[in-house]
């Protein structure tokens, strides 16, 4: 089993005429996701890698049966296309743009709650279950299938830390990219308790940073005594606090948020957590190796 | 983006919060026209905190005295940033002195409102101000507020006061585009009258796509920098310069601050943060080498990319290029992988560069080179 996305769900492209829209139509069903329509207002009709293009996603919906949408489109469209897409239906959205104001956040995390849906993002490459499906921009020759569920605050950490792991034989059951900005969809404690669900997942990677506070999510889980074995990697550690390191979540503004402190709270709650790339793999074999 | 203090408080007033009746100078000549009355304070205008502690406002009894703050604020520093402006407001008897603000917590998924008893220059100092977390404008509940603000707030014409102006500054954070909005110190005046004495306002810089002062005041900034690093900003690359001398050209923050880190832990210094992800293309990539070759700080170049949406054989096409085009001696190390980095030998070999097998390698050989070339410097050969 993997969480949130497997081969069965149906997904729309909002976007989908766009450039990113129409590699990732043809990258996601190479890969085995079900995309069954995509939406283009003004291009309803036509059709983009065979997948038939609609006005909305309401009608993409009544059309196809779509449950899932991938929202490809700019930042100042962004809020709006997220809310027609829950409005429509949709249980799972994946917004990865980045440069979104905080107030659109706020309001695209809220309307999901509202409905009980699932958003990823904004700022994530997506989520993928390796050997199922892929929801998102990420490289498919990274992942494999195997017992790991990988949470990533970055999307170009989480292809480096993936191939890396799958190069070693430890492979992913889903690998979920939650975002970089501080107020996001889904966040680490919630993509956990998914994770924490499933049966086939049996160790948990999460991939932080500096600034904001989902590492402290993660080593609350930690403590609990029936949590899965769990490995960190934070980076940052040479960052300049007051600084903000390029995502929006990335900064230091309290001793909380610092490198040091979240390390410490990590390894105190017995999360397997290092600073270092080159030392994580090594460490999750141990892990996987140690708890099984 | 922070705005100066005196931005900060017409935004207030805007919301109908009353604000000390300020005149802001520009220069000593702007004096002249205003009719003052004294004691007044005099407040330097940087875009940061802690300006009363490094002798930032000055009070002033007379007219000469004014003369002389606002010549020597115009003149202040304060940790490189020099005074735009300097702040005249009158020096007023204040009872007491709170915290309010409202700012964003990505762990209430939105906004906070902090609330102390005790502002002033020392909130830091005193016990941490209590939170309530209503997330978004709608969810917010005076009677909420109310609750979490009883235990420490016992004047209670204060809080009713405090209650209404929390509403306020969530507004103006959910409708303007405002990461934070802060009043430190809170004045309470006689009768339990509220004035905002000072103000901190963050704006959203995501958000100049819809507020064009947030965009020109982006713009403006960039104009500060030094060409290179303008046409970089305004090319929309994400860089911060930091202390040592091993250039980095990056994709993605986290895998750049990843790869910061194994410069660091490698024995090297890295000489910046550059993240080129939001324009991976030729004139981006053209924009980051110009600015670091341009920096005689920096040693040697490491470029370190693992693209998703980013076509690798694309970049590694203008790798090259770029290689051919420039004139600076600065070595180059690389380390691209990602969406179709199976071309990358192919395309690198016609040119003789080397594409390295991990970045644990190019992050060695960086340093390395990073080393000599500093060698080289100390030993005089250059």
């Amino acid at each position: 089993m993997s969480v949130l996305l497997d081969a069965e769900k149906s997904v729309v492209i909002q976007g989908i005429t766009g450039k990113m829209g129409r590699f990732s139509a043809r990258d996601l069903m190479e890969y085995g996701t079900k995309v069954v329509a995509g939406t283009a207002p003004g291009r309803g009709g036509s059709s983009v890698e065979g997948v038939p293009v609609f006005e909305s996603v309401a009608a993409a919906v009544r059309g196809t049966g779509a449950d899932t949408a991938l929202t490809y489109v700019p930042a100042a469209a962004a809020l709006d296309a997220v809310l027609e897409a829950l409005d429509a239906g949709c249980r799972l959205v994946v917004y990865p743009g980045d440069g979104l104001p905080v107030a659109d956040a706020i309001e695209m995390r809220a309307a999901a709650k509202e409905r009980g849906a699932v958003l990823l993002g904004p700022n994530t490459p997506g989520l993928i279950s390796p050997g199922r499906a892929k929801l998102g921009f990420m490289p498919s020759t990274c992942f494999a299938p195997g017992p790991l569920g990988v949470i990533s605050r970055s999307g170009s950490l989480s292809y480096e830390v993936s191939k890396r792991l799958t190069v070693a034989g430890l492979g992913q059951t889903t690998v979920i990219g939650i975002g970089g900005d501080p107020v996001k969809g889904l966040t680490a404690g919630e993509a956990l308790a998914l994770l924490h669900a499933d049966p086939e997942t049996t160790g948990i990677v999460y991939l932080g940073e500096i600034g904001g506070g989902d590492e402290y999510d993660i080593a609350a889980y930690t403590s609990h005594p029936d949590a899965k074995p769990t490995a960190a990697l934070v980076v940052g550690r040479s960052a300049p606090p007051g600084r903000k390191m390029g995502h929006a979540g990335a900064l230091v503004s309290s001793r909380r948020d610092t490198h040091e402190a979240k390390m410490q709270a990590l390894l105190e709650a017995g999360v397997y957590a290092t600073a270092s790339m080159a030392a994580l793999v090594p460490l999750v074999r141990e892990m996987m190796h140690y708890e099984s | 983006m922070m705005l100066l203090e005196y931005e900060a408080k017409r935004l207030l007033r805007g919301v109908g919060i009353q604000t000390p009746q300020g005149h802001v100078v520009f220069s000593e000549r702007d004096l002249a026209a205003l009719a003052l009355t004294y004691p007044l304070a005099a407040k330097v205008q940087v875009a940061s905190g802690g300006r009363g502690k490094r002798g930032g406002v000055v009070k002033v009894d007379d007219a000469h005295g004014a003369q002389r703050a606002v010549a020597m604020l115009l003149e202040t520093q304060l940790d490189g940033e020099a005074s735009r402006a300097v702040l005249l407001e009158p020096w007023l008897p204040l009872e007491r002195e709170l915290y309010l603000s409202v700012t964003v917590d990505g762990t209430a998924g939105g906004y906070v409102v902090l609330y102390s008893p005790h502002g002033g220059i020392d909130v830091e100092s005193g016990a941490p101000p209590v939170r309530y977390a209503p997330g978004r404008l709608q969810r917010f509940r005076a009677h909420e507020l109310r609750e979490v603000l009883s235990p420490v707030e016992h004047d209670s014409v204060v809080r009713e006061r405090v209650l209404l102006l929390a509403r306020r500054l969530l507004m103006l954070a959910a409708t303007r585009d405002c990461l934070t909005v802060e009043i430190n110190p809170l004045g309470v005046l006689s009768e339990g009258r509220l004035i905002a004495v000072d103000a901190k306002v963050v704006r959203d810089d995501a958000a100049g796509f819809r507020a064009p002062e947030i965009d020109a005041a982006i713009r403006s900034s960039w104009d500060l920098e030094p060409d290179p690093v303008r046409l970089a900003l305004q090319g929309r690359l994400s860089y911060v310069r930091l202390e040592g001398d091993v250039g980095l050209i990056s994709g993605g923050a986290g895998m750049t601050m990843a790869v910061m880190d194994l410069i660091d832990a490698a024995g090297g210094r890295p000489a910046c943060f550059l993240d080129c992800s939001a324009n991976p293309t030729p004139s981006g990539y053209r924009l980051a080498f110009e600015m670091l070759d341009a920096d005689p700080s920096i040693g040697v170049i490491l470029v370190s990319i693992f693209g998703g949406g980013t076509h690798m054989e694309r970049v590694a096409r203008v790798m090259v290029e770029i290689m051919d085009e420039r004139c600076s001696t600065k070595p180059v190390v690389f380390r691209l992988d990602g969406t179709n980095a199976d071309q990358i030998p192919a395309i690198f070999g016609r040119r003789g560069l080397v594409n390295c097998a991990s970045i644990e390698d190019a992050v060695r050989d960086a340093v390395d080179l990073a080393r000599s070339r500093g060698a080289s410097i100390v030993g005089g050969e250059r």
